[in-house]
């Protein structure tokens, strides 16, 4: 069974910034377009760094309000594990340089995990593991993204999806946690359904010299090589066909039934593919908690961001369901057990570190 | 299931009166098709016919009767 025994999940905080992209004002689609969008998507609007703020101080915010609310002495943690796709630097890895940022010991390990959309069912089992196998006692599983960073403005296609967020969970060794629950999923035949295909010198793709082409791409929209390019079909039947097994999957392995989860927290994708996979997966409607009216697809932060956004509903201990999919084709669910008070209030936040 | 239910639901799913299309309909012509019609599509094959639909699959086909050739194949492989 893949079930990892003894690690607590002590606290959740999640951090956006404060600057908000309308879906009614995004000047390159037409108003009926915007209401379409708006409708099919669900997504309202969306939170976007200011200048100068990135990933890593969103997550760094997180960070602090973890350890502040626990009220955790920083020579106590021993990982620090990032989850992004949207690092300071392509080496060294961003999870060493908010080690110092924080102000954690030198005998934190400390590395960064490049995975987008499903980062919180497989950095939870990252992070689990290494706490069991190196008995870590304390550790932080840090997950955001800036995709707004990475996106042409006038790609209709991304654009206006994504939300910019980071996150913090706070991990801890005890005997007495219930075990969480992991399916953990690849199918990189897919790589191309969210692509961003140039990148640094050692890439397969490097860039070029001179001025950076613009290139007109089957979808008719002019991107730089370096800006993400998202097919959105490709990713919804992708998203209808694997997630709902995946979640059958981790159901079946510890023992529960839709109806003995509190809450499913799919990430927050677009509200077609959400609706469906929440119905495939024989949730009710109401059992499906959503961001995506409020802060868009959040990436690898959307689980997080969802989860405190929603910090009143979690005053009670809850078992969850909690999934994520895209990228990759990266995909996995993972069933654990969230104690009374350990969701935090959803922070905003212009803070750089 | 037959090509007429696959027309009924395809107007249905792209929001058409049902007696606007027909199988000799080239779809992506269509004034109201774009993008999010394409998801809506892949959502309606894999509701109402169970079949899984690429962007690939819409993207080769030119007619709603193409597009039902692929259903239907699909269909009696699964």
């Amino acid at each position: 069974m893949k079930s990892i025994p003894g690690v607590a999940i002590r606290a959740v905080a999640a951090a956006v910034p404060t600057r908000v992209a309308r879906t009614q004002d995004y000047e390159y689609l037409t108003p009926d377009e915007r209401t379409r969008f708006q409708k099919a998507t669900g997504i309202a609007e969306r939170r976007i760094v200011r200048d100068g703020q990135f990933a890593s101080d969103l997550c760094a915010a997180a960070a602090e309000r973890v350890i502040g609310h626990l009220n955790w002495e920083k020579e106590s943690i021993g990982a620090l594990i990032l989850v992004t796709q949207s690092p300071d630097y392509p080496l060294p890895a961003t999870a060493i340089i908010l080690q110092d940022k924080l102000g954690l010991a030198q005998h934190c390990l400390a590395f960064d995990v490049n995975l987008g959309c499903s980062a919180y069912p497989y950095g939870l089992a990252i992070i689990s593991s290494m706490m069991q196998s190196l008995s870590i006692r304390r550790a932080l599983l840090l997950i955001g993204d800036a995709s707004s960073l990475g996106c042409a403005v006038d790609d209709k296609s991304a654009w206006p999806l994504f939300g910019d967020a980071g996150s913090a969970t706070a991990l801890e060794l005890d005997e007495s946690a219930p075990a969480s629950f992991f399916d953990l999923m690849s199918d990189g035949s897919g790589k191309d359904a969210i692509i961003v295909p140039s990148g640094t010198l050692s890439s397969r793709r490097p860039p070029g010299e001179g001025p950076v082409p613009h290139e007109l791409g089957s979808d008719g929209i002019t991107r730089r090589p370096d800006n993400l390019v998202l097919r959105g079909a490709d990713i919804f039947s992708f998203a209808i066909a694997k997630v709902p097994p995946s979640i059958h999957r981790a159901m079946e392995a510890s023992a529960k039934q839709p109806a003995d989860v509190d809450f499913l927290v799919l990430h927050q994708a677009n509200k077609m593919i959400n609706d469906t996979i929440t119905k495939k997966a024989g949730f009710r409607p109401e059992q499906s908690l959503s961001t995506l009216a409020s802060f868009g697809n959040t990436s690898s932060a959307s689980v997080p961001v969802t989860l405190c956004a929603h910090a009143e509903r979690f005053q009670e201990s809850r078992a969850l369901a909690l999934c994520g999919f895209g990228v990759g084709l990266s995909w996995g669910t993972c069933i654990v057990t969230m104690p009374a008070g350990a969701v935090l209030p959803l922070i905003e936040t212009d803070d750089v570190y | 299931m037959s090509i007429q239910s696959f027309i009924e639901k395809f107007a249905y799913a792209i929001e058409v009166p049902e007696d606007s299309i027909s199988a000799a309909t080239e779809f992506k012509g269509l004034e109201v098709w774009d993008s999010l019609n394409t998801l809506a599509v892949i959502a309606m094959a894999d509701a109402d016919f169970n079949v899984s639909l690429s962007g690939q699959d819409i993207e080769k086909s030119h007619t709603i009767g193409d597009l039902w050739g692929l259903v239907e194949s699909k269909t009696a492989k699964a």
